[in-house]
Protein backbone atom coordinates (compact mmCIF):
# COMPACT_ATOMS: atom_id res chain seq x y z
CA UNK A 1 0.00 0.00 0.00
CA UNK A 2 3.00 2.31 0.73
CA UNK A 3 2.50 2.88 -3.29
CA UNK A 4 -0.08 5.60 -2.20
CA UNK A 5 2.55 7.51 -0.52
CA UNK A 6 4.05 9.96 -3.39
CA UNK A 7 0.26 11.48 -3.91
CA UNK A 8 1.00 13.23 -0.27
CA UNK A 9 3.54 16.62 -0.99
CA UNK A 10 7.08 16.16 -0.60
CA UNK A 11 7.48 18.25 2.21
CA UNK A 12 4.44 16.04 3.78
CA UNK A 13 6.64 12.76 3.20
CA UNK A 14 9.43 14.67 4.57
CA UNK A 15 7.84 14.94 8.38
CA UNK A 16 4.86 11.87 8.11
CA UNK A 17 6.12 9.87 5.65
CA UNK A 18 8.32 7.22 7.42
CA UNK A 19 5.98 6.77 10.51
CA UNK A 20 2.52 6.64 7.94
CA UNK A 21 4.25 4.25 5.98
CA UNK A 22 4.51 2.35 9.17
CA UNK A 23 0.82 2.35 9.79
CA UNK A 24 -0.28 1.97 6.50
CA UNK A 25 1.33 -1.35 6.32
CA UNK A 26 -0.12 -2.85 9.55
CA UNK A 27 -3.44 -2.15 7.66
CA UNK A 28 -5.53 -4.86 5.58
CA UNK A 29 -5.46 -3.34 2.09
CA UNK A 30 -9.53 -2.61 1.33
CA UNK A 31 -11.09 -0.01 -0.80
CA UNK A 32 -11.59 1.91 2.38
CA UNK A 33 -8.51 2.03 3.52
CA UNK A 34 -7.33 3.59 -0.48
CA UNK A 35 -9.98 6.30 0.14
CA UNK A 36 -8.95 7.34 3.13
CA UNK A 37 -5.25 7.57 1.92
CA UNK A 38 -6.30 9.99 -1.18
CA UNK A 39 -9.00 11.77 1.01
CA UNK A 40 -5.79 12.60 3.17
CA UNK A 41 -3.82 13.23 0.28
CA UNK A 42 -6.33 15.77 -0.62
CA UNK A 43 -6.45 17.08 2.19
CA UNK A 44 -2.44 17.47 2.38
CA UNK A 45 -2.41 19.26 -0.62
CA UNK A 46 -4.95 21.70 -0.25
CA UNK A 47 -4.55 22.80 3.62
CA UNK A 48 -0.64 21.88 4.19
CA UNK A 49 0.03 22.30 8.10
CA UNK A 50 3.90 21.68 7.85
CA UNK A 51 4.31 25.29 7.59
CA UNK A 52 3.21 25.71 10.87
CA UNK A 53 4.57 22.99 12.72
CA UNK A 54 6.48 23.94 15.44
CA UNK A 55 8.70 21.32 16.93
CA UNK A 56 10.01 18.48 14.25
CA UNK A 57 12.66 15.78 15.68
CA UNK A 58 15.52 15.60 13.02
CA UNK A 59 17.85 12.40 13.47
CA UNK A 60 21.67 12.64 12.39
CA UNK A 61 20.50 11.05 9.08
CA UNK A 62 17.50 12.73 8.21
CA UNK A 63 19.69 16.29 7.64
CA UNK A 64 21.33 15.34 4.69
CA UNK A 65 18.07 14.61 2.89
CA UNK A 66 16.35 17.12 4.45
CA UNK A 67 18.66 19.96 3.30
CA UNK A 68 18.84 18.45 -0.48
CA UNK A 69 14.94 18.63 -0.58
CA UNK A 70 15.41 22.12 0.74
CA UNK A 71 18.05 23.31 -1.66
CA UNK A 72 15.53 21.24 -4.63
CA UNK A 73 12.71 23.55 -3.30
CA UNK A 74 14.43 26.71 -4.04
CA UNK A 75 13.58 27.04 -7.47
CA UNK A 76 10.18 25.28 -7.10
CA UNK A 77 7.25 27.53 -7.10
CA UNK A 78 6.13 29.59 -3.31
CA UNK A 79 2.50 30.55 -4.09
CA UNK A 80 1.63 32.98 -1.96
CA UNK A 81 -2.88 33.17 -0.52
CA UNK A 82 -2.61 36.57 -2.71
CA UNK A 83 -1.51 35.21 -5.51
CA UNK A 84 -3.27 31.97 -5.71
CA UNK A 85 -6.84 34.77 -5.02
CA UNK A 86 -5.23 36.78 -7.94
CA UNK A 87 -4.93 33.81 -10.43
CA UNK A 88 -8.24 32.42 -9.34
CA UNK A 89 -10.13 35.83 -10.45
CA UNK A 90 -8.35 36.41 -13.38
CA UNK A 91 -9.22 32.58 -14.13
CA UNK A 92 -13.24 33.55 -13.24
CA UNK A 93 -13.41 36.24 -15.37
CA UNK A 94 -11.18 35.07 -17.67
CA UNK A 95 -14.07 31.73 -18.02
CA UNK A 96 -17.05 34.25 -18.37
CA UNK A 97 -15.24 35.85 -21.14
CA UNK A 98 -14.40 33.16 -23.42
CA UNK A 99 -18.12 31.57 -22.62
CA UNK A 100 -19.57 34.42 -23.58
CA UNK A 101 -17.81 35.05 -26.67
CA UNK A 102 -18.56 31.29 -27.10
CA UNK A 103 -22.43 31.94 -27.57
CA UNK A 104 -22.10 35.44 -29.16
CA UNK A 105 -19.60 33.53 -31.82
CA UNK A 106 -21.78 30.58 -32.39
CA UNK A 107 -24.80 32.76 -32.79
CA UNK A 108 -23.19 34.47 -35.63
CA UNK A 109 -20.90 31.58 -37.46
CA UNK A 110 -22.76 28.62 -36.01
CA UNK A 111 -20.70 25.53 -35.94
CA UNK A 112 -17.56 27.09 -37.56
CA UNK A 113 -14.32 25.47 -36.82
CA UNK A 114 -13.41 28.50 -35.75
CA UNK A 115 -15.93 28.30 -32.92
CA UNK A 116 -15.58 24.81 -32.40
CA UNK A 117 -11.57 25.36 -31.46
CA UNK A 118 -12.17 28.03 -29.01
CA UNK A 119 -14.75 25.53 -27.66
CA UNK A 120 -12.45 23.04 -27.08
CA UNK A 121 -9.68 25.36 -26.26
CA UNK A 122 -11.15 26.58 -23.04
CA UNK A 123 -10.78 24.41 -20.78
CA UNK A 124 -6.85 24.19 -21.30
CA UNK A 125 -6.59 27.48 -21.84
CA UNK A 126 -8.02 28.39 -18.24
CA UNK A 127 -5.65 25.90 -16.77
CA UNK A 128 -2.85 27.58 -18.22
CA UNK A 129 -3.98 31.22 -17.59
CA UNK A 130 -4.49 30.31 -14.09
CA UNK A 131 -0.41 28.90 -13.99
CA UNK A 132 1.19 31.60 -15.70
CA UNK A 133 -0.90 34.41 -13.89
CA UNK A 134 -0.04 32.61 -10.69
CA UNK A 135 3.80 31.79 -11.35
CA UNK A 136 4.48 34.72 -13.34
CA UNK A 137 2.78 37.44 -11.31
CA UNK A 138 6.57 39.06 -10.20
CA UNK A 139 7.55 39.14 -13.58
CA UNK A 140 7.29 42.71 -15.58
CA UNK A 141 3.78 42.69 -17.22
CA UNK A 142 5.54 42.75 -20.73
CA UNK A 143 6.72 39.14 -20.19
CA UNK A 144 3.40 37.88 -18.70
CA UNK A 145 1.57 39.04 -21.66
CA UNK A 146 4.06 37.71 -24.25
CA UNK A 147 4.40 33.70 -22.23
CA UNK A 148 0.89 33.80 -21.59
CA UNK A 149 -0.70 35.27 -25.23
CA UNK A 150 2.05 33.08 -27.24
CA UNK A 151 0.69 30.20 -25.05
CA UNK A 152 -3.38 30.73 -25.68
CA UNK A 153 -2.42 31.27 -29.34
CA UNK A 154 -0.23 27.96 -29.84
CA UNK A 155 -2.95 26.14 -28.11
CA UNK A 156 -6.05 27.56 -29.98
CA UNK A 157 -4.45 27.10 -33.34
CA UNK A 158 -3.53 23.56 -32.53
CA UNK A 159 -7.25 23.25 -31.60
CA UNK A 160 -8.00 24.96 -34.75
CA UNK A 161 -5.83 22.37 -36.90
CA UNK A 162 -7.29 19.75 -35.20
CA UNK A 163 -11.42 21.11 -35.94
CA UNK A 164 -10.35 21.33 -39.78
CA UNK A 165 -9.00 18.25 -40.07
CA UNK A 166 -11.24 16.22 -37.46
CA UNK A 167 -14.28 17.80 -39.91
CA UNK A 168 -12.91 16.64 -43.48
CA UNK A 169 -12.58 13.19 -42.32
CA UNK B 1 -26.23 28.39 24.14
CA UNK B 2 -22.90 26.98 26.19
CA UNK B 3 -20.20 29.59 26.18
CA UNK B 4 -17.15 28.74 24.36
CA UNK B 5 -13.65 29.11 25.87
CA UNK B 6 -10.45 30.02 24.57
CA UNK B 7 -9.02 26.79 25.35
CA UNK B 8 -12.43 24.97 24.17
CA UNK B 9 -12.09 27.04 21.02
CA UNK B 10 -8.35 25.40 20.05
CA UNK B 11 -10.15 22.19 19.10
CA UNK B 12 -12.25 24.07 16.63
CA UNK B 13 -11.79 24.68 12.82
CA UNK B 14 -10.78 21.02 12.26
CA UNK B 15 -13.89 20.12 10.28
CA UNK B 16 -13.98 16.32 9.52
CA UNK B 17 -11.11 16.26 11.96
CA UNK B 18 -12.74 17.47 15.17
CA UNK B 19 -13.52 13.88 16.36
CA UNK B 20 -10.42 12.38 15.03
CA UNK B 21 -8.25 14.69 16.77
CA UNK B 22 -10.66 14.83 20.43
CA UNK B 23 -10.09 10.99 20.17
CA UNK B 24 -6.26 11.57 19.62
CA UNK B 25 -6.22 13.66 22.90
CA UNK B 26 -7.87 11.14 24.47
CA UNK B 27 -5.30 8.59 23.88
CA UNK B 28 -2.56 10.40 24.45
CA UNK B 29 -4.04 11.66 28.00
CA UNK B 30 -2.74 8.27 29.07
CA UNK B 31 0.81 8.73 27.99
CA UNK B 32 3.32 9.12 24.67
CA UNK B 33 1.83 6.64 21.50
CA UNK B 34 2.77 6.02 18.30
CA UNK B 35 0.12 6.45 15.58
CA UNK B 36 -0.33 2.44 15.48
CA UNK B 37 -0.73 1.93 18.90
CA UNK B 38 -3.12 5.37 18.52
CA UNK B 39 -4.76 3.72 16.40
CA UNK B 40 -5.27 0.54 18.39
CA UNK B 41 -6.56 2.17 21.64
CA UNK B 42 -8.52 4.47 20.02
CA UNK B 43 -10.88 1.44 18.31
CA UNK B 44 -10.64 0.02 21.98
CA UNK B 45 -11.93 3.44 23.40
CA UNK B 46 -14.57 4.35 20.89
CA UNK B 47 -15.02 1.19 18.89
CA UNK B 48 -13.73 3.08 15.37
CA UNK B 49 -10.64 2.67 13.10
CA UNK B 50 -8.83 5.58 12.47
CA UNK B 51 -7.42 5.16 9.05
CA UNK B 52 -4.01 6.31 8.52
CA UNK B 53 -5.32 9.60 6.58
CA UNK B 54 -7.29 10.74 8.81
CA UNK B 55 -5.14 9.70 11.81
CA UNK B 56 -2.37 12.41 9.79
CA UNK B 57 -4.61 14.82 8.86
CA UNK B 58 -5.61 14.94 12.83
CA UNK B 59 -2.29 15.12 14.19
CA UNK B 60 -0.69 17.42 11.63
CA UNK B 61 -3.49 19.56 13.10
CA UNK B 62 -3.18 19.06 16.25
CA UNK B 63 0.98 19.64 16.08
CA UNK B 64 0.70 22.74 14.07
CA UNK B 65 -1.66 24.17 16.78
CA UNK B 66 0.87 23.03 19.74
CA UNK B 67 -1.90 20.45 21.17
CA UNK B 68 0.37 17.81 21.28
CA UNK B 69 4.79 17.17 20.26
CA UNK B 70 6.44 14.53 18.82
CA UNK B 71 9.11 12.86 20.42
CA UNK B 72 12.78 11.96 19.04
CA UNK B 73 12.88 8.12 18.31
CA UNK B 74 15.43 5.57 16.82
CA UNK B 75 12.91 3.61 15.00
CA UNK B 76 10.15 4.71 12.34
CA UNK B 77 7.08 4.68 14.75
CA UNK B 78 7.30 8.23 16.05
CA UNK B 79 5.61 8.47 19.93
CA UNK B 80 3.52 12.11 20.43
CA UNK B 81 2.86 13.30 23.54
CA UNK B 82 0.21 16.10 24.98
CA UNK B 83 1.81 19.53 25.02
CA UNK B 84 0.23 21.46 28.33
CA UNK B 85 -2.13 23.96 25.47
CA UNK B 86 -3.57 20.32 24.40
CA UNK B 87 -3.84 19.22 28.35
CA UNK B 88 -5.93 22.33 28.75
CA UNK B 89 -7.76 22.01 25.36
CA UNK B 90 -9.10 18.14 26.08
CA UNK B 91 -10.00 19.11 29.86
CA UNK B 92 -12.10 22.32 28.49
CA UNK B 93 -13.30 20.02 26.01
CA UNK B 94 -14.56 17.25 27.58
CA UNK B 95 -15.77 19.65 30.50
CA UNK B 96 -18.36 20.77 28.24
CA UNK B 97 -18.84 17.64 26.81
CA UNK B 98 -19.84 16.30 30.09
CA UNK B 99 -22.01 19.75 30.94
CA UNK B 100 -24.34 18.87 27.78
CA UNK B 101 -24.87 15.47 28.44
CA UNK B 102 -25.57 16.00 32.22
CA UNK B 103 -28.26 18.52 30.79
CA UNK B 104 -29.52 15.90 28.23
CA UNK B 105 -29.69 13.13 30.87
CA UNK B 106 -31.73 15.43 33.00
CA UNK B 107 -33.98 17.35 30.46
CA UNK B 108 -34.63 13.13 29.56
CA UNK B 109 -35.26 12.31 32.91
CA UNK B 110 -38.24 14.77 33.03
CA UNK B 111 -39.71 14.10 29.48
Amino acid sequence: MNWLLPLYPARWRVRYGEEFGAVLASQHASVGLVLDVLAGAVDAHLYPQIQNSQSKPIKGDDTMTLEMLQRCAVGGPKLSPQDRRIASLFMLVSALVMATLYIVLTKIYRAAPAVQALFYATFPALTLIYGQTAYLRKRPWLTQVFILGAGLLGMYLFMLAACVVGNKL
Amino acid sequence: MMRKTKDDAELDDFGRFSEPALLILVSLAEGPRHGYSMTEDIETLAGVRLGPGTLYGALARLEARGLIEPLKSEDRRNPYRLTALGERALRTRLDSMMAVARTGQRRLAHA
